[in-house]
């Protein structure tokens, strides 16, 4: 129960956090791209989870919700973001880059389908040196269309590597839907062509999330080999915008920078179904139990940055 | 002893000595084992040897994952060309990973193909242009004693590079000169003292200058010879003290590149010498170099001689 809590409670300390950043980056504040992942905490916060001592997690360009639930602070990826020299990475890596050592977060790289050959790698050297852990690499639907994804599930799987390999697929490349810009990709289907155990995740349901990555990390340790999680979610902050073309509003998906409709709330619900994991956390706790931690968070994360 | 082997013995005494090695790339145990240049590597290597598939963005990321987790890595390819499809992992990755100061070692080493024949894709073959685009360290060879040096010194030296030997070396005879002077770094090396002239050969070109130096001797003209084996600038001081003495320059450049770390050099020394005499040998670019063609440089030493004696 204690568990249930502080796992309800980092979700919407993720969110928070990620809301006081798009404020200050919807005054201006910084001069780097950042992309949120509204809608991704849910995710973020199985995969901090189930990260042991020996894991190392491999990002990518989105990597906000990552850095920030494996930080569990926000003044330093604030200062990271401002090009501090007080940031995690003294201001030399940003957010499109930014990792963190000292948190297990070893590589991020900003360039679709870079990270996974060094995940690899990494992977590799764990097994030469006969190192217990597991190499976690964070991909997303644009990246597999990267000949780097295959490359990199051909050679971890030739040389039985540790590693859980996570799609976040939201659909969205940029401003082009999947159905816009390819074909499908079966992710399904090619895990198994290569003979590579897949799990397909959604729903935002935190303890669910929490209990199936778990247990990917577990086979991949039992089986030497690596293992695919495909997540379906919404990166949210989309909004509709109202031409002459599109009187109703055309929707505009969120890619990067700031998110201009989303408004810090007593609780920073952003869309009223499953595709919010904010929404899914009113199975678990009334309204007035999520307010109240929404307002006792919010208050610890602006004394930290004050 | 032909060229290919001494760098295939001097490979394998360097690799025996290291625990815990990871040596790896397409058909690297195999076959040939790339004309020759890995063979045996993989009986001696007291680490993992792995054939690998053909993905070479990829292999070229897990040498920096295998570096940033703190393992040393060779990466062995057939051809240089191929190495054009990890540019992303050679520029963007590496410019992550060169923040912190790695304990490991990472080093690519393909073979130039500039023995012709090839087409279109030996068009980019060279280190010049690898290593220019992101400012990467890179080393030729040429002969028995820089081979031997910077093999030795910076194959599995913390850090990343790029060593490259010329495939159309590779069945030639080992060139065994006595090298009289060198730079710390292995960037350049010297083989001649004289005072009428500095020859300065870039990339693979020292064997040129071996023979025109032997054909000016013939003038009694005496000749200093360097080879400059490093394709990122450094302190010319050195050259440039032997150009202030001879006055006179022969460059030669077999490159491809139209990014020549002879260019840099040329720039540099026009500050700090007045030459009276300065004869550039290198390629002459055509169409041709976009087919299978013989592309060697070419190089009449009469002409040369008679050019420099007039």
């Amino acid at each position: 129960m204690q568990d249930q809590k502080q796992i309800i409670e980092q979700i919407i300390r993720l969110r928070l956090a990620q809301i006081l950043v798009n404020e200050r980056y919807k005054n201006g504040d910084f001069k780097i791209p950042i992309h949120l992942a509204l809608g991704h905490e849910a995710l973020a916060i199985a995969v901090d989870r189930s990260i042991e001592n020996d894991d190392r997690l491999v990002l990518s360009h989105r990597n906000i919700h990552y850095n920030l639930a494996r930080m569990g602070t926000l003044r330093e990826a604030m200062d990271e973001y401002y090009l501090k020299d007080m940031g995690i990475a003294s201001g030399h890596l940003g957010s499109m880059n930014m990792s963190n050592h000292k948190r297990n977060i070893v590589y991020t790289s900003s360039i679709l389908g870079n990270n996974l050959p060094v995940a690899s790698g990494y992977a590799l050297s764990n097994n030469l040196n006969k190192k217990n852990g597991v190499i976690f690499v964070v991909t997303g639907d644009g990246a597999i269309e990267e000949g780097s994804f295959y490359e990199s599930l051909v050679f971890m799987k030739s040389n039985d590597l540790n590693t859980v390999i996570i799609v976040e697929n939201n659909q969205w490349s940029l401003g082009t839907k999947i159905d816009e810009r390819r074909c499908n990709i079966d992710l399904d289907k090619l895990a198994d062509s290569l003979g590579i155990d897949y799990i397909s995740l959604q729903g935002n349901d935190p303890f669910e999330y929490i209990k199936t990555v778990s247990s990917c990390r577990a086979k991949s340790v039992e089986n030497n080999a690596p293992v695919l999680i495909e997540v379906k979610l919404t990166t949210l902050g989309y909004w509709y915008m109202k031409t002459q073309e599109y009187p109703d509003g055309k929707y505009i998906n969120y890619h990067a920078g700031p998110a201009p409709e989303v408004e810090m709330k007593k609780y920073p619900l952003i869309s009223s179904s499953d595709e919010d994991p904010l929404f899914v956390l009113k199975q678990y706790l009334s309204e007035k139990e999520l307010m109240d931690n929404s307002s006792k968070l919010l208050k610890q994360l602006e004394s930290e940055l004050l | 002893m032909k060229y290919i082997q001494f760098v295939n013995s001097v490979l394998r005494n360097k690799i025996q000595k290291e625990k815990n090695l990871v040596l790896y790339g397409q058909n690297i145990n195999a076959a040939s084992c790339l004309s020759g240049l890995t063979r045996g590597l993989g009986d001696v290597n007291n680490g993992l040897t792995i054939n690998t598939p053909n993905s070479e963005n990829t292999l070229v990321g897990i040498g920096f994952g295998l570096m940033l987790s703190g393992t040393s890595s060779i990466f062995f390819m057939k051809q240089m060309d191929f190495l054009l499809l990890g540019l992303d992992q050679l520029v963007n990755t590496y410019n992550i990973i060169r923040q912190n100061e790695p304990k490991a070692s990472f080093t690519i080493f393909p073979i130039t193909v500039d023995s012709g024949y090839e087409g279109p894709q030996s068009a980019l073959n060279n280190l010049n242009d690898f290593c220019s685009i992101a400012g990467v360290a890179g080393y030729s060879f040429t002969n028995k004693r820089d081979t031997e040096q910077i093999i030795s010194n910076y194959l599995l030296q913390p850090g990343f590079r790029i060593m490259s030997p010329s495939q159309r070396l590779l069945r030639e005879d080992l060139l065994d000169i006595e090298v009289i002077n060198q730079d710390k770094d292995c960037c350049y090396f010297q083989y001649e003292k004289g005072k009428d002239v500095s020859i300065v050969c870039f990339n693979y070109s020292l064997p040129y200058g071996v023979i025109l130096t032997e054909e000016l001797s013939k003038k009694n003209i005496n000749s200093s010879l360097f080879s400059v084996n490093s394709y990122l600038e450094f302190d010319y001081s050195y050259i440039i003290n032997d150009l202030q003495n001879t006055r006179n320059l022969i460059l030669i450049d077999d490159t491809k590149s139209r990014n020549s770390s002879s260019d840099k050099f040329l720039k540099n020394i026009y500050n700090y010498c007045e030459l009276d005499k300065k004869i550039i040998i290198n390629r002459k670019f055509s169409e041709d170099l976009f087919f299978p063609r013989h592309d060697q440089l070419e190089i009449v030493y009469q002409s040369v001689v008679k050019k420099f004696c007039s």
